[in-house]
């Protein structure tokens, strides 16, 4: 009997060891496989110094965000305000330099409107621990409120003239040839990793992602973390819509984070498939981050249809959680 | 289809015919067997159920109750041995099949849906009338769970949500389902657990008169003076095996709890026979109540393993909660170590040197998916914090630590970075054991610590839990298994409907003793 199970158990053992490979590299392999596609393709064009930086700039204002999303689904809450918030760190940094010209600089502006993301997250953050309602519902509702006071505020007009340079450096400059933005994501992503993989706060973070009443009863003060998690995450989404609006030099009020609130999601959740599966990391978003961004740069060069790109991000999220999800179904 | 008032509740007809009935046999179990890989849960067990007789089923945890009655209800098939309906031996390949044969089951968490209404929950499984073959005729199925009601006797509104209903009025809100399904044979599986003392004699009011229409019930339970109250008839099981039967006219409170415990545990079977070093003490609760718990007196020392058992719902475990910051006190004075404290979160309690671990590992304890060196330092990381500023862990210090304590334990893991859940059940407690001891607590709060945990690993954490206290540890033990108790704790209080009933030290805390003051009055005769 003993016997018998010992073959069985030997004879399965390669075939499992092969799902678990894929459930954890398949994302990576799928990047480099894109990659080398592309590449083979479009051999002029796509791999080229230029183009890479080019689908690094273009994915830094997601990647800004996906990171800050990663902090808070790591405690397992939802964030739909980061579409609302994005809106809102641009739209704000703008309408005070053109209001105040005199009195406020651009660090202020960015202070201002990064701090006053920082208050909404909080807000997010208190109603979740302290009102106990659900952070998918919460964040919801708090983005619709700053959507509402955005049109009012601005009468729904657009900020275009008397925007200062010095503030649309921010997305246009560059620093030995790597554009901010860039250099912004990777500072961001940086700091976020620093803060989940090796500070005590990281930690209690995936702990009370893991088993709230287990962290609890250790005795974490488990409701302080959804307001720091959430506030975080309000900053990154503030942070994505100011380089936004420095990119683009026009402060909108409406719209500038809805393209980026699926995709922040899709990023991380890619991101939660890769490498540690069933973990969101930081290291994971920015694989997921990097995908949709070759998938995106590539196929536009191959020159196939804008609407493809919708279709194959579709496709690869659910392949992606699909992967992740045999892992987690088999360990259990 | 259109369904007239004539249509299902097989009201009247049993009901009045019942009671000449009573007396005849129902069910009959013949030798009955299961096998499972490895261990015998039954070993040829008969039983006999009469019309009109209320029987109740007693035994341990593990001594095959809920393995008979999976059986009798069709969710498991027996490896053996006959299952008689009125004379006629029957197979029961599926839960419908008993259930068409008269055989209801009412499950300790109650098989309703709370947010559903009375009458919703009672039609759930039939189809509901309905006006024009698609509109459902309320009214229609309002008078038809009003019928169901009034025959359980009880009087409430079937448009009110189950939810909003007592403990009592839902457990018969689920025997009227049963009846409803013309159930002969009702299986009530610990049916009082949630119930006050008064809501139980109202459900018993409602059987007694259900069983002199007729029906059977077949009543498992842990609480002797209830089935002393109810039964007409007692059996008992024991490691699988029948242990005993008795009729209301024989039931004897001794014979019974030794035929529970088995005859070779003694009445004054020798217990825990070292006494503890005296310490100091440790924790002290004067008075404490809340919840369930009336009222909580105990002292515990250094080096002490104090026992507080009880029957569920007794208070025994939700003065754990209590201890630990869980839920709220409502009143008394907690000391520890000869200061006053209050612990207004568990997060207090871990301050004060408590250390809590619960019953339900998944749920309360471990972080799934996480390593064992992060489920060791889970409570502990402020040691490895290397500035105050940002709180940089030194990871270091972290594995090295984590993996010393783990080997002391001789957790067997294939490293310290494995997965928590590929250990088995023992090592997976020990980690949890380990993540505390790791954090210097003075006083351990164990509840149930050998749950879904093998026998090996279960003599390996008695030995952990003694040398916790022998290191000078003040412990606080219970466990739903009786029989833990004489071999863990140097002393037991037994807690009896939120009051300590007694205190059992040394030669005199044996099972069966503990089981006496926990299941009735204290006498033992």
């Amino acid at each position: 009997m003993n016997a018998s199970l010992d073959t069985e158990h030997a004879h399965i053992r390669p075939r499992v060891d092969l799902t678990v490979w894929f459930a954890r590299y398949g994302t990576l392999v799928s990047l480099v496989a894109l990659l080398a596609l592309f590449s083979l393709a479009r051999s002029d064009v796509f791999p080229t110094v230029n183009n890479l930086l080019n689908i690094m700039n273009q994915i830094s204002i997601l990647g800004t965000m996906a990171f800050g999303l990663t902090v808070c689904l790591v405690m397992g809450l939802f964030d739909l305000s980061i579409a609302a918030m994005a809106t809102l760190g641009g739209y704000v940094a703008t309408f005070l330099l053109v209001q105040y010209p005199e009195t406020i600089g651009v660090p202020a502006a960015v202070f201002i409107s990064l701090a006053i993301a920082a208050f909404i997250g909080l807000i997010n953050g208190f109603i979740v621990s302290y009102l106990g309602i659900s952070a998918f519902i919460a964040t919801l509702a708090t983005g619709s409120i700053i959507t509402g006071a955005m049109l009012g505020i601005s009468d729904s007009k657009t900020i275009i003239t008397g925007i200062p340079d010095e503030f649309m450096m921010i997305g246009q400059g560059s620093i030995f040839g790597i554009s901010n933005p860039i250099l912004i994501m990777l500072a961001v992503g940086l700091a976020l990793w620093l803060l989940l993989e090796h500070t005590q706060i990281g930690r209690h973070l995936y702990a009370i992602g893991g088993s709230a009443e287990a962290s609890r009863l250790s005795g974490l003060a488990v409701k302080r973390y959804a307001p720091f998690a959430l506030a975080i995450c309000a900053i990154c989404a503030g942070l994505g819509g100011l380089i936004a609006a420095a990119v683009l030099g026009a402060g909108r009020p409406q719209g500038v984070g809805d393209g980026y609130l699926l995709n922040a999601f899709a990023a991380v959740f890619i991101g939660a498939s890769s490498l540690r599966p069933g973990k969101f990391h930081i290291g994971g978003t920015l694989i997921g981050a990097l995908l949709i961004g070759v998938i995106n740069n590539g196929l536009s060069i191959m020159g196939v249809p804008t609407y493809w790109q919708y279709i194959v991000q579709g496709v690869l999220l659910v392949l992606a959680l699909f992967s992740a999800g045999v892992l987690t179904l088999r360990r259990s | 289809m259109i369904v007239t008032n004539a249509a299902p509740v097989p009201s009247q007809m049993d009901g009045a015919g019942g009671a000449q009935q009573s007396g005849e046999v129902f069910l009959e179990v013949e030798g009955l067997i299961k096998q499972f890989p490895g261990t015998l849960a039954l070993d040829r067990v008969n039983l006999t159920v009469r019309r009109g007789e209320i029987h109740a089923l007693l035994g341990e945890n593990g001594a095959g109750k809920s393995t008979l009655i999976r059986q009798i209800c069709g969710a498991s098939q027996p490896t053996g041995g006959r299952i008689l309906i009125e004379g006629a031996e029957i197979a029961l390949p599926s839960p419908q099949a008993a259930a068409a044969l008269g055989i209801a089951v009412v499950h300790q968490h109650s098989n309703l849906v709370s947010q559903l209404s009375v009458c919703e929950n009672l039609l759930l499984a039939e189809t509901l009338p309905r006006r024009a073959g698609v509109f459902v005729n309320w009214r229609e199925a309002h008078r038809r769970a009003s019928r169901l009601l009034k025959r359980v006797g009880l009087n409430i509104d079937p448009r009110i949500e189950v939810g909003r209903l007592r403990p009592d009025e839902s457990a018969m809100v689920s025997i009227a389902k049963a009846i409803g399904t013309n159930a002969k044979l009702i299986i009530l599986d610990e049916p009082t657990t949630a119930l006050l003392p008064v809501e139980v004699s109202v459900l018993f009011g409602h059987m007694r008169r259900l069983a002199a229409e007729g029906h059977a019930f077949l009543y498992v339970s842990h609480r002797l003076a209830e089935v002393f109250d109810i039964a007409d008839r007692v059996s008992v099981l024991r490691d699988g095996r029948n242990a005993g039967e008795w009729t209301r006219a024989q039931m004897s409170r001794r014979a019974i709890i030794e035929a529970i415990v088995g005859g070779q545990k003694s009445w004054n079977e020798e217990a825990m026979q070292s006494t503890p070093t005296r310490g100091a003490v440790a924790l002290s609760a004067k008075a404490i109540c809340g919840g369930r718990v009336a009222e909580l007196n105990c002292e515990v020392r250094a080096h002490e393993i104090l026992g507080i058992a009880g029957l569920p719902g007794s208070g025994a475990e939700e003065a754990f909660d209590l201890l630990y910051g869980r839920h709220a006190m409502t009143g008394g004075r907690l000391e520890v170590a000869g200061n006053q404290v209050t612990f207004r979160s568990p997060r207090d309690a871990k301050k004060a040197g408590l250390a809590l671990v619960p019953k339900d590992r998944l749920a309360e304890s471990l972080l799934p998916g996480a390593s064992i060196r992060e489920n060791i330092s889970l409570p502990n990381l402020g040691k490895y914090v290397a500035d105050p500023l940002l709180r940089f862990i030194r990871r270091g210090k972290e594995r090295s630590d984590t993996e010393a304590i783990a080997r002391s334990l001789s957790i067997k893991m294939a490293g310290i970075e494995a997965p928590i859940n590929s250990l088995s059940g023992g090592n997976q407690q020990k980690t949890v054991l380990a993540r505390w001891l790791a954090s210097g607590a003075k006083i351990f709060l164990l509840n149930s610590p050998t749950a879904a945990v093998d026998v090996g690993a279960k003599a390996e954490i008695y030995a952990l839990i003694r040398r916790i206290a022998a290191d000078g540890a003040a412990v606080i033990f219970t466990s739903t298994e009786v029989e833990e108790f004489p071999r863990v704790c140097h002393r037991v209080l037994v807690f009896r409907e939120g009051y300590v009933v007694g205190e059992l030290a040394g030669k005199k805390a044996t099972e069966a003793n503990i089981l006496n003051l926990a299941t009735g009055d204290g006498d033992e005769r």
